[in-house]
């Protein structure tokens, strides 16, 4: 049995989802500070 | 040396803590995996009996400890959360459960690509697997019970609650290879010894060190963006904004 496919999978699933681990991180720090300056500008348009 | 623990109970003092650890902890993280993955795919034999594709275990091994021990380290951040009604703790526990999450996946699609060439099933609902597969539910759980709540405190105390029943999965993971008959194999590893070669042990070492810093790397980034999104009112907060702007 060729046992290349079973190590790719494994190891290439991982890869992938740390890869959309850390872009999700990426996009919650971005939303977060965005999630700021729409508080400020509710607070200065009352 | 006496430690403030209420100092880094902070959000403010936990935010800049957070972000000098994260980067470095990434760091760390690359260098032992790839440290790791040289010994594993380089340095350590082909297995006697199973041949090439037992390197999966220099991964899934290690996210298979990771899986249950983000959920012990949620579950005591999230009793501290519901003792002393601190903040930072339950943030943290917020933090963690993608994570672990992230983790218990990976142990459980590696343990599938594993089980079919040596077990003949991608597969089986033995006890082992069927326990794991009960943590990635109680970690889906954690995550949706603690965002259905407008009031982000309310969702924490339901979802720390959660956390804290489903601790007693951690010991049924631990132990269900010996309660029961199970097709998953025992431990190869324990506080005796281990019947591996050491190439092997310290390959599977060196990427459960990877995983460890990779966990604490994303969980203090995390932890970072939702202090930002619950202290946003902070003027703390509102200069940091402003000075990224």
């Amino acid at each position: 049995m060729n046992h290349a496919f079973f190590i790719w999978m494994s190891y290439g699933a991982t890869a992938v989802a740390v890869l959309v681990e850390v872009a999700s991180l990426l996009v919650r720090r971005s939303r977060a500070f965005t999630l700021v300056e729409e508080e400020k500008d509710l607070e200065a348009q009352d | 040396m006496k430690i403030n623990w209420y100092y880094f109970a902070s959000p403010a003092t936990f935010f800049r803590l957070a972000g000098w650890v994260a980067p470095w902890m990434f760091v760390l993280a690359a260098i032992l995996a790839a440290a790791g993955l040289y010994v594993g795919f380089v340095v350590a034999p082909t297995d006697a009996q199973q041949g090439e594709v037992y390197r999966v275990i220099f991964i899934h091994v290690p996210a298979a400890w990771m899986s249950m021990f983000i959920y012990f380290v949620m579950s005591c951040y999230c009793a501290l959360s519901l003792t002393f009604n601190t903040r930072v703790g339950a943030m943290m526990a917020r933090a963690l459960a993608p994570t672990g999450a992230m983790f218990t996946f990976v142990a459980l699609w590696t343990g599938a690509f594993w089980g079919r060439p040596t077990w003949g099933t991608y597969w089986a609902w033995d006890a082992r697997m069927t326990s794991e597969l009960v943590l990635l539910f109680l970690y889906f759980g954690f995550i949706a019970l603690g965002n259905a709540f407008e009031d982000p405190r309310r969702g924490d105390r339901a979802s720390a609650l959660l956390a804290l029943i489903g601790i007693v999965n951690l010991p049924i993971i631990y132990f269900s290879v010996k309660w029961w008959n199970t097709l998953h194999q025992g431990s190869s590893v324990s506080f005796r010894g281990t019947s591996m070669h050491v190439a092997m042990l310290w390959g599977m070492l060196l990427m459960a060190l990877a995983c460890w810093a990779y966990a604490i790397g994303a969980s203090m980034t995390r932890v970072r963006a939702i202090i930002i999104e619950r202290e946003r009112r902070t003027n703390w907060v509102r200069a940091l904004a402003g000075a990224r702007a």
